[in-house]
């Protein structure tokens, strides 16, 4: 859920200049971490699900049958029963990755491009600039997570793109602070006081010094996020204020499905286990990536 | 520290001056507790909002109009009877003046008397701006009702006339969705709406009791009720807001309530196998497609027959459990205006045809619909299943799918502000002759200002209609009704697809409950069984 | 410490502004039409101007704004359009009801997290570490609304134990907790509400008692020849303050952000209020509850940066 946005504190703390060999380190670790790797395949499978889902899904998502509705699980080849509409589950399941992937994941990309930016900005600019930037993302981040995504995609009347953007103002806030915390502490680490020293430019300093150990801790914690914006727009879906019908998204099938818990309450529950196994796959790639790329370990 | 308004103490003291006349406690009390599709409690100031449903539960019950509706029979179509007004009819010497003899020794339930000033003073409240009693909220709920109200007159303590704008020989049916507050219930709190809408005093079959505000709503009997009749064979009546169909099943499996409105037809076989009595009846509602006649391809009434010709309304039905007719007309065959109209046969052939005779191949249509909503059925299912069938015979479908509010938002602006909408799909009430037969045909309703979305014009349709408001003779007026029903179906105005039959499911042990062919019902002869 | 304290307070002051200033603008971005809910929906464009005037929505917008902030500044956040009631009595009752909710959750919460995190952190490595960890992912990896559900269809539709939705047979007026009748209403809710705070109490007790486990002062313990029940008394102790922190801003969430659990069990508190707020277009309901949530927030951090800077003065920051 959105209220597991909390700012991890230990990737608040200053990245030790990079070394040679650390990628090579990094990738070492994850060798022999085989929980990571095992749900790493589970993300990669879930994602190339969704990129090829109409060549490996069953049926047409979206052809209905009238007498075929609300059938229970392995019913005439649907291994996963039919909808309210007689659709096939496992094939809307399949398609609808690629929604609820799509909604969860964009907005996290946006965030990290805007918040990053700004943070790096805030981060290296004056106090004037750093106050503007920072003081108005806590405006922002005052609000619940929650409460800040149905608000904004509530009312703008919801949609696909709405939520995206709701998401995106949801995460920028935190990612801009992540990105300010990293850039404030290396700015002032001897390496970029020495490469000052030796007159180089405030555009190659950002470039080589800051953001090669700002991009570490800004990736980890888009990579943490991601299984939150999965969550999160599932959620407006859910709500009504997502997707819109009749597209195949988890959210939108567990809001109509639940309409028919009395009829075929097996086949209800199943897109919300869709949600769970993908958020726990995203948690736990996430947390290995960050262990292994967690040098002060 | 449990919250506590003040409405707590009200409703206290309410309570306890209701329980005086009620019944000796040696029985335990019987409860009638329904769950409204409604997602709050429609507002208790006299007209409700969440439409007819806020008039069903809310409105009917605490309060009466001067005309109110027959819902004592499920075998006829339901009509006008006398409410608070005894009868009426139309001055002979000017056919704008309308006279109303009121019914007497009517009381308000604070105990005032119902008088000939209380009609007037109701009338100003939402049309004279001026008045102390003017009530915004009021005026936006009732402006609909009152378009061709001009003034009104006390002739005598029980007769009062009532001037109209034009000749309008169906204003009587307007009158019965005009419901009369207490002027002394609201002298007494000072015009302070907010206050009798914590109190509010009718002369309707029920009293209030007490209200948690989004949540219940609990009504007690009014046995000083003037038509003896309808004093209710319950102790209480609790109305619950339950916009979730699941919900309303599952509250009455658990023995929470006892009586839903519109459950899901999928849940159907469950609670009928849980024993609960399913009721329907047909009713005057329809689920149609509302047209564009100033753009695009359904300007051409050769491509609204092949759209009507593409549909296998049978289908429909089966999607819906049998929890609809099919439609082909506006209005049901039940109806006393239905005459002998055109019927438009599922035939895929006639639609290709057609459409290739009109050259709308493929024909392209934007229409919008909306994901739920009030009378709207399952609009999800229906118009996928809708979409399919058109598609087959050469059209190609675009949806547009919105919120209730935003459907809402474009049926009020109508075609001047979405031009490239081809049609939207909101469900009619088809109550009274105005608003089935008249409004979607008459110029003088074109959108934004009235109901006439889509812009049709016709001069025989504006011909009847002159002569249906300047005929006061019933008879002679129900020919020309049927005549204007016709033409809708000879114009093919609507896309027709089913007629709802509103179903409820009713606890095993309610009884008496008579489901009238009506979007309003009367609850008050339902016995609670122990 | 006091200095401190005006400085925090000082800083939540512009920061409440901008959060006011965000919630009056979040409304004006939505199309359609505020007075949706009282107009019926066949009424003319003549009648809506009328409302609209009688409403002020027809006034220039920082006017509204002002106008708005005036009212807000004191106490009184306007009434609601469907109802006529005050927007503050709606939010007070809702956040009745919510309050009710997290005040069972946040206990259960912490104290199953707690233990949940202790154990898995005293025991690095061990299965039952990889367990309670594993759970704990499932825990903030979960979509509290569908597990909200499928409780439901256990104990509500197959089982027929729990009721599925509501406040039980007199709505939140008559609610009480010691009333089994009422409180058997809760039992589905609590639990699912307390799910994801479990999972993120575990994880960051976790997180923290490993983090103490590794200082030098444990080891110092361990060579002064304490027993292990005692070090890890002092480990507990030792990280207590952070992961109370992290309850607290639970708490915070659990007023604010619990809509979509109170919308699978109809429950009548602040999220269910917001959710009926939007579908309905009702303005001044959808701005003072999302006010009065966010002010909330914005004051348990408050709090919980002050009690923390209390117990544990390292962590005063600047």
């Amino acid at each position: 859920m959105p209220n597991t946005m909390t700012l991890p504190t230990s990737m608040i703390e200053p990245a030790a200049p990079k070394q040679r060999g650390y990628w090579g380190s990094v990738g070492n670790r994850l060798r022999y971490d085989p929980v990571t790797v095992f749900f790493g395949l589970v993300v990669l499978a879930i994602i190339l699900a969704a990129v090829f889902a109409p060549l490996l899904a069953p049926f047409d998502p979206y052809k209905e049958s009238i007498i075929g509705r609300l059938k229970p699980l392995g019913w005439k080849g649907h291994w996963l029963g039919t909808d309210e509409l007689g659709r096939d589950i496992l094939s809307r399941l399949i398609h609808g990755g690629r929604v609820s992937l799509l909604m969860g994941v964009v907005p996290v990309a946006i965030a990290t491009l805007v918040g990053g930016t700004l943070g790096v900005v805030g981060g290296f600019g004056g106090r004037k600039v750093n106050t503007a930037i920072m003081r108005t993302m806590d405006v922002f981040y005052a609000f619940p997570s929650v409460l800040l995504a149905v608000a904004i995609s509530g009312a703008m009347g919801g949609g696909a793109t709405n939520g995206m953007i709701a998401l995106s103002m949801v995460f920028t806030p935190a990612m801009c602070r992540v990105a300010e915390t990293a850039t404030a502490q290396v700015k002032n680490l001897d390496f970029v006081e020495a490469a000052r020293a030796t007159g180089a430019g405030t555009l190659t300093i950002l470039r080589y010094h800051i953001l090669g150990n700002v991009l570490g801790p800004v990736f980890i914690y888009a990579s943490s996020l991601v299984s939150v914006g999965i969550l999160l727009a599932s959620g407006l879906s859910f709500l009504g204020l997502g997707v819109k019908p009749p597209t195949a998204d988890w959210g939108l099938m567990l809001s109509t499905l639940r309409q028919s818990i009395y009829v075929n309450p097996v086949v209800c529950a199943l897109p919300g286990a869709a949600i769970l196994i993908t958020s726990v796959s995203f948690n736990l790639l996430s947390d290995g990536i960050r262990s292994a790329m967690d040098v002060r370990m | 520290m449990p919250y506590r308004g003040p409405r707590s103490t009200l409703a206290t003291l309410i309570l306890a001056a209701g329980l005086i006349g009620a019944a000796a406690p040696s029985q335990a009390e019987s409860v009638l507790t329904v769950g409204m599709t409604a997602g709050d409690i429609p507002v208790t100031t006299g007209n409700p909002d969440q439409g007819f449903e806020g008039f069903r539960f809310v409105g009917y019950n605490l309060y009466d109009s001067l005309v109110l509706w027959d819902l004592s029979s499920a075998d006829k179509a339901s009509d006008i009877k006398p409410g608070l007004a005894t009868s009426w009819e139309i001055d002979p010497a000017n056919k704008k003046r309308w006279i109303f003899h009121l019914r007497q020794g009517v009381k308000w339930h604070d105990g005032c008397p119902f008088t000939a000033d209380d009609v007037l003073w109701n009338l100003a409240r939402v049309t004279d701006s001026k008045a102390p009693q003017y009530f915004t909220q009021q005026m936006a709920l009732s402006r609909t009702y009152v378009t061709n109200f001009e003034s009104a007159e006390k002739i005598d303590d029980s007769t009062v006339a009532i001037n109209t704008k034009v000749v309008e020989s169906l204003f009587p049916y307007s009158m019965s969705y005009l419901l009369m507050v207490s002027r002394c219930r609201a002298e007494e709190l000072k015009y302070d709406w907010n206050a009798y809408a914590a109190n509010p005093s009718g002369t309707g079959p029920y009293r209030f009791s007490r209200m948690v505000p989004h949540e219940r709503l609990e009504l007690l009997p009014n046995k000083e009720y003037w038509n003896k009749d309808r004093i209710p064979r319950h102790d209480k009546l609790v109305l619950l807001p339950m916009p979730e169909a699941a919900t309303r099943a599952a509250a009455l499996m658990t023995g929470q309530i006892n009586f839903i409105e519109a459950p899901a037809p999928d849940t159907i076989p469950r609670l009928k196998s849980a024993g609960m009595q399913i009721v329907t009846n047909k009713y005057p509602h329809n689920w149609p497609f509302i047209l564009n006649f100033e753009h695009g391809p359904m300007t051409d009434i050769r491509v609204r027959r092949a759209a009507n010709h593409a549909l296998n309304r049978a289908e429909f039905v089966e999607l819906l459990n049998g929890l609809a007719t099919e439609s082909y007309d506006t209005m049901p065959p039940s109806s006393p205006w239905y005459g002998h109209p055109m019927k438009y046969e599922f035939n895929q052939d006639k639609a290709k045809a057609l459409l290739k005779e009109a050259g709308c191949v493929p024909c392209k249509l934007t229409l919008a619909i909306s994901t739920s909503g009030s009378g709207q059925m399952q609009p999800l299912p229906m118009n996928e299943l809708l979409k399919s069938q058109l598609e087959a015979v050469g059209f190609q479908i675009e949806f547009k799918v919105m919120d209730w509010n935003s459907l809402i938002e474009i049926a009020r602006s109508g075609v001047p502000k979405y031009p490239n909408i081809d049609g939207y799909n909101g469900s009619r009430a088809l109550l009274d002759p105005l608003s089935a037969l008249i409004k979607p045909v008459w110029k003088f309703h074109w959108s934004p200002a009235g109901s006439n979305w889509g812009h049709f014009f016709s001069q025989d349709a504006e011909d009847l209609i002159t002569a249906i408001l300047n005929e006061f003779d019933a008879d002679k007026r129900l020919a020309l009704l049927i005549k204007l029903h016709e033409l809708h179906a000879e114009q093919a105005l609507m896309i027709f697809v089913v007629h709802d039959l509103n179903p409820r499911a009713l606890s095993p042990k309610l009884k008496g409950f008579v489901q009238a062919q009506n979007w309003f019902q009367d609850l008050t002869p339902i016995e609670v069984m122990p | 410490m006091i200095n401190l304290l005006i400085r925090r307070i000082f800083y939540a002051v512009p920061i409440a502004f901008g959060v006011s200033v965000v919630c009056f603008s979040l409304v004006y971005l939505a199309p359609g039409d505020p007075l949706q809910t009282i107009l019926p929906s066949d009424a003319s464009a003549e009648t809506i101007a009328l409302v609209k005037a009688a409403y002020g929505f027809d006034q220039p917008l920082p006017i509204q704004f002002l106008k708005w902030l005036g009212r807000v500044m004191l106490g009184d956040f306007g009434q609601s359009i469907a109802t006529r009631r005050p927007v503050s009595l709606e939010v007070m009752g809702a956040l009745h009801n919510t309050a009710t909710l997290a005040l069972f959750a946040v206990p259960i919460a912490f104290s199953t997290g707690f233990s949940m995190g202790a154990i898995a952190g005293c025991f690095p490595g061990s299965w039952l570490d990889r367990l309670l960890t594993g759970t704990a992912v499932i825990g903030v990896s979960l979509p509290n609304y569908w597990f909200g559900i499928v409780l439901v269809i256990l104990f509500a539709v197959e089982a027929m134990v729990l009721p599925a939705t509501g406040m039980g047979a007199n709505g939140s007026d008559g609610f009480s907790i010691f009333r089994w009748a009422d409180a058997r209403f809760m039992v589905l809710p609590v639990i699912t509400l307390s799910m994801v705070p479990i999972g993120i109490i575990a994880r960051s007790t976790r997180a923290a008692v490993s983090e103490v486990m590794g200082q030098d002062f444990v080891s110092t313990l361990r060579a002064k020849g304490l027993s292990e029940p005692a070090i890890i008394r002092h480990v507990l102790k030792n990280a207590l303050p952070q992961v109370l922190a992290v309850m607290g801003l639970q708490f915070g969430y659990l007023m604010g952000g619990s809509i979509l659990v109170e919308t699978v069990f109809t429950w009548p508190g602040s999220g269910f209020l917001l959710s009926k707020a939007i579908i309905n277009r009702d303005v001044p309901v959808l701005q003072g509850t999302i006010l009065m949530l966010a002010l909330i927030f914005v004051a348990t951090n408050l709090l919980v940066d002050l009690a923390q800077s209390l117990i544990d003065p390292r962590i005063r920051r600047t």
